[in-house]
């Protein structure tokens, strides 16, 4: 009989803490910011000094993964409620938030269309939706292929990242670089990790891929679409991939048991290689020139809802933490490379080389890609096909389809996600 | 107190809860489902069936009805099954009762991220601890995410593993309602354990067992965790290059979350509760006569 | 009659022990019987041994191949965890949320289990099917009508947000039907009522003793669903103000890249509360009532 009692009781006690936990919310003078990212922004002690520069203004930082950030954001914009006050969208959830662009505030309506020169064209380009600014670039994915010196020296093939960078001006000659790599390769190693990553940064080279600038669907009939997806689905076919993804588990197991070659690497993928790597890939990976010469794949804006009820100071939060100063120092703790020009031409940014990676000159690397860079139009719908161009290479992995057969059926399955019917 | 009243009062705690966490928004997802409504602009026009139509030629929609048939059919037989075992295992005077009975439920309390892993390390395709195995044995390696049944038959492991506990558990707990008299007088009868396995604790729980069939077929209809864990991409993947293990509620997710088609979204979620009715039936009705047999 | 009933009822639990200790059958259980259980009990707990495995690993050497014996480092991570996010705040919340909707659950669902069971009034089968139909419903569909009655009702980024929501719910009345109509005689519970024990009393007494080891597994699922929920408190609540275990174990998991070693750290160390309480917990799966007993009671 006691058991019962006891458990009301405590349900009882709970109840309580629950209540005087929740009455106390203080009420003072200072105005109270949310700022929500994903992954690691550097920003809890930018924040830091920014609290101290703008008194009367706290920041409360919520940092969520990926997935569940955008999710979030996602219920909070459809909703109307709950959106944080400054808020970090990676560039590939931003064509379909250009959509529902009455969502967030407008900044130039705070003198954001005046800081323009501030980044890469292509970058401020990115944070527009039509007259709109709608958000401010913080990093950029600027490309590059990272190496295994090790199994090149193994493979008979040059391992000076110069020399390396001259294999392969072109993709073409890449895939030349695979054949001649597995003529001699040590055994069960693999030229590069994934069909999907080397099309996803060929396809970043293109000035359009599946869509037009005019927004039509024009995945079938791009012909440079087609000629990197066959290219890059040869690779896969001819067993030159190790059909993994980055992001995923066998991803890791693959780089860190040292059965891949590359890595088509944007920036902020070099801490993940080096986190699969370990300390046993320390002085083996290397960095060249990606063929092409140039790319971008990922990065980030911050953007203001228009929930909040604190639009000014949001918007001089983010602002201040987009100033190049700032993208300085986040680049120094995080690594994430800075879209503003005046940072990354900066000699001290530019002469920055990464031990780990065979003390490669990363910030002269990515610099010049960035410098470079065309950008590739991205449709509103991009998020919506890219998945099943992505689908259709594994596809081809698994031995499934031929090349030809995956890329029509790609096109069509995109076409159906785009009819959503 | 009358009778009626009573019953009103003794329901009514849980009628507010439900009425305001469980019965809106399932109408609030019916009126969703009437329209073409973005997820963030909101509701753009009434269309009534619209969405239903698109749905019944949609072969993605019968793509995921198949996969989650498929999967329920094979991990919901086998669960129960080993849960029932299980139960009369921890229904006997154990040493150490407790924990083993609080430890049948580990595989539910463990954080998800560590079975990805573990599972993701046993059905890897290339570097997978299964396949590492039936190599060694002289055997091909087995294409887990690739090919269809072995995708399938990898996810069903999972259920199993995560949910076989948790109805023993159930199971166990009806079992201790049995009254022993029954026991001894089948022992006095000289009947064998396992005939009063058959002829008591079976029927005894008879109940329960039709409680855990359709709770178990509700969720197996409603299947996300496991194959969304078992998909590399993780929430970004659709369930396999070709879609090969992509449930019902993980196409739900997809038209909700990535596309932002919530009227769409909406319309699965109801064909979800409208097939998981359909099976709750027939489940029910097949399982009541076989229980009833024994 | 309450006195007679509930010297009743401990009479009956006193030999009750007795049972515990001879179980369905009174013969011993033979070694096969171990020998299974302990090849259960190693697959489940696998899972949980590898978490240390890689929580006591060095951060950056986490990922990739497998190891089995665990290293030296789970102070090292343990010391980041806890710089890194407030655990012991998240502990707390948890353990508040998760309590509470325990709790409540047994009492909300015993109630309405016995009258879905053994009351009769009209629109009760209307009714419980309507209650089975909404448990149909995927959650992930639910989370966004959800989420407008909380943050309507003020919860937004408040604990209210993920206890309210799931005091009750179609699972624990639907199993606490079963259990009174497996557990509880009718006749029983017409005899005390004709003694003139008031419904409450009836309940306390008699139903809730029959129905423990069904109530308290109910505590245990039920307390395990709300701690390991993750989906919508990582929707609904403030990483700062209202971190559940969850949310805090997500925070540690948001980097670019996963830091195993930290993230699985905070999830082994989040396991540890449930499974003491599911020690507690579980050596109260007796039943309070011997049956013979219950019988008699007229």
């Amino acid at each position: 009989m006691s058991a019962p009692l006891r458990i009301s009781r405590l349900a009882a006690a709970l109840l309580l803490v629950l209540v005087l936990s929740c009455g106390c919310s203080g009420e003072s003078g200072t105005i109270r910011l949310t700022l929500a990212t994903f992954g690691e922004f550097g920003y809890r002690e930018l924040v830091e000094t920014f609290e101290r520069e703008n008194p009367g203004i706290t920041v409360v930082t919520r940092v969520t993964d990926f997935d569940s950030h955008h999710k979030a954001l996602a219920t909070a914009l459809g909703t109307g409620r709950g959106a944080p006050d400054v808020v970090a969208i990676e560039e590939q959830y931003l064509p379909s938030m250009r959509q529902a662009a009455d969502k967030f505030v407008d900044l130039s309506t705070f003198g954001a269309d005046k800081l323009r020169s501030r980044w890469a064209e292509w970058k401020w380009a990115g944070g527009l939706a039509g007259d709109r600014v709608i958000g401010l670039g913080t990093d950029m994915g600027g490309l590059a292929m990272c190496y295994r010196r090790d199994l090149f020296a193994a493979a008979g093939l040059p391992t000076d990242r110069e020399a390396v960078a001259r294999l392969w001006p072109t993709w073409r000659a890449f895939a030349g670089v695979a054949e001649q790599f597995a003529a001699s390769a040590p055994d069960g190693v693999h030229f590069t990790d994934s069909a999907a990553n080397v099309f996803q940064s060929m396809v970043s080279q293109l000035d359009h891929n599946y869509f037009a600038t005019d927004g039509s669907y024009v995945a079938g009939r791009n012909e440079r679409l087609k000629q990197a997806f066959t290219l890059a689905g040869l690779l896969g076919a001819r067993g030159h991939t190790a059909k993994v993804q980055p992001f995923t588990q066998e991803w890791s197991t693959a780089i860190r048991s040292g059965k891949v070659a590359t890595v088509s690497c944007p920036s902020w993928m070099l801490a993940l290689i080096r986190n699969a790597a370990g300390p046993h890939g320390e002085g083996r990976w290397d960095i060249a020139t990606v063929p092409g010469g140039t790319g971008n794949r990922g990065g980030s804006y911050l953007a203001i809802p228009a929930q909040t009820k604190h639009a000014r100071q949001a918007y001089r939060l983010a602002e201040w933490l987009t100033a190049p100063e700032q993208q300085r120092r986040s680049f120094l703790t995080t690594g994430l490379l800075p879209s503003c020009p005046e940072v990354y031409r900066d000699p001290a940014i530019r002469s920055r080389r990464d031990e780990y990676f065979s003390n490669a000159p990363v910030g002269k690397i990515y610099a010049a890609a960035a410098d470079k860079l065309r950008p590739t139009f991205r449709g509103v719908d991009d998020a919506k096909v890219r998945p099943r161009f992505d689908a259709a290479l594994g596809r081809i992995e698994e031995g499934a389809l031929g090349v030809p057969e995956a890329f029509r059926e790609a096109v069509e399955q995109g076409r159906e996600a785009l009819e959503g019917g | 107190m009358g009778g009626r009243a009573a019953g009103y009062l003794l329901l009514a705690p849980f009628l507010v809860v439900f009425a305001v966490f469980g019965l809106l928004p399932m109408l609030f997802t019916a009126w969703v489902s009437l329209h073409d409504w973005h997820l963030l602009d909101g509701p753009r026009s009434f269309t009534g069936t619209g969405n239903y139509l698109r749905l019944l030629s949609d072969w993605r929609f019968y793509n995921a009805l198949g996969n989650t048939v498929s999967i329920f059919l094979l991990s919901t037989v086998v669960q129960l099954l080993a849960a029932l075992g299980l139960a009369a295992l921890l229904n006997r005077p154990l040493r150490a009762a407790t924990w083993w009975r609080a430890g049948v439920l580990l595989p539910n309390v463990v954080s998800v991220v560590a079975v990805a892993l573990v599972f993701g390390q046993l059905f890897g395709d290339t570097s997978g601890t299964v396949n590492a195995v039936l190599q060694s044995l002289g055997l091909d390696p087995v294409d887990w995410h690739g090919d269809r049944l072995a995708a399938h038959l990898a996810v069903s492991v999972m259920v199993i593993w995560r949910w076989t506990g948790y109805n023993a558990l159930l199971y166990l707990a009806a079992m201790q309602s049995i009254p022993q008299e029954r026991y001894d007088a089948a022992a006095l009868d000289g009947a064998s354990r396992w005939r009063a396995f058959w002829s008591i604790t079976v029927p005894g729980i008879r109940p329960t067992i039709l409680f855990t069939v359709v709770i178990s077929t509700i969720g197996g209809l409603q299947l996300f965790t496991e194959p969304q864990l078992f998909d590399p991409l993780g929430t970004a993947g659709t369930g396999g290059t070709d879609r090969q293990f992509q449930t019902l509620v993980m196409y739900l997710y997809e038209r909700g979350f990535t596309d932002y088609d919530a009227g769409y979204a909406a319309a699965v979620a109801w064909a979800v509760v409208a097939v998981s009715g359909i099976v709750v039936l027939v489940n029910f009705g097949l399982v009541r006569r076989m229980v009833a047999r024994s | 009659m309450t006195a007679t009933v509930t010297r009743q009822v401990r009479d009956r639990q006193s030999t009750r022990r007795t049972r515990d200790a001879s179980g369905s059958t009174r013969s011993p259980v033979r070694w096969w019987a171990y020998a299974v259980l302990v090849a259960v009990g190693t697959a489940s707990i696998f899972p949980l041994y590898w978490s240390f495995v890689v929580a006591s690993s060095e951060g950056a050497a986490a990922s990739g191949l497998p190891s089995l014996v665990p290293g030296p480092h789970f102070p090292d991570n343990l010391a980041r965890v806890v710089t890194t996010v407030d655990f012991a705040f998240a502990m707390q919340n948890s353990l508040i949320v998760a309590s509470t909707v325990a709790a409540a659950n047994v009492a909300i669902s015993t109630l309405a289990g016995f009258a879905f069971a053994h009351l009769r009034f009209p629109g009760r089968n209307t009714l419980f099917l309507l209650v089975l139909g909404t448990a149909m419903i995927p959650a992930q569909l639910g989370v966004v009508p959800l989420y407008l009655v909380v943050s309507d009702l003020g919860w937004y980024g408040r604990l209210e947000a993920v206890i309210v929501p799931a005091l009750a719910g179609a699972f624990g009345v639907f199993w606490m039907r079963q259990a009174c109509e497996e557990a509880v005689d009718r006749d029983v519970v017409d005899a005390a009522r004709l003694d003139g024990c008031s419904l409450l009393r009836v309940i306390w007494h008699v139903v809730l003793p029959a129905v423990r080891p069904q109530a308290v597994v109910l505590a245990m699922l039920t307390f395990m669903s709300a701690w390991n929920d993750f989906f919508w408190p990582l929707i609904v609540l403030d990483p700062v103000d209202s971190p559940t275990v969850q949310v805090v174990v997500s925070e540690l998991a948001s980097g670019y890249f996963t830091d195993y070693a930290l993230m699985l750290t905070g999830a082994t160390l989040g396991v540890l509360p449930v499974l003491a309480v599911f020690v507690l917990l579980a050596r109260r799966i007796v039943t309070g009532i011997m049956h013979g007993a219950g019988r008699g009671v007229r």
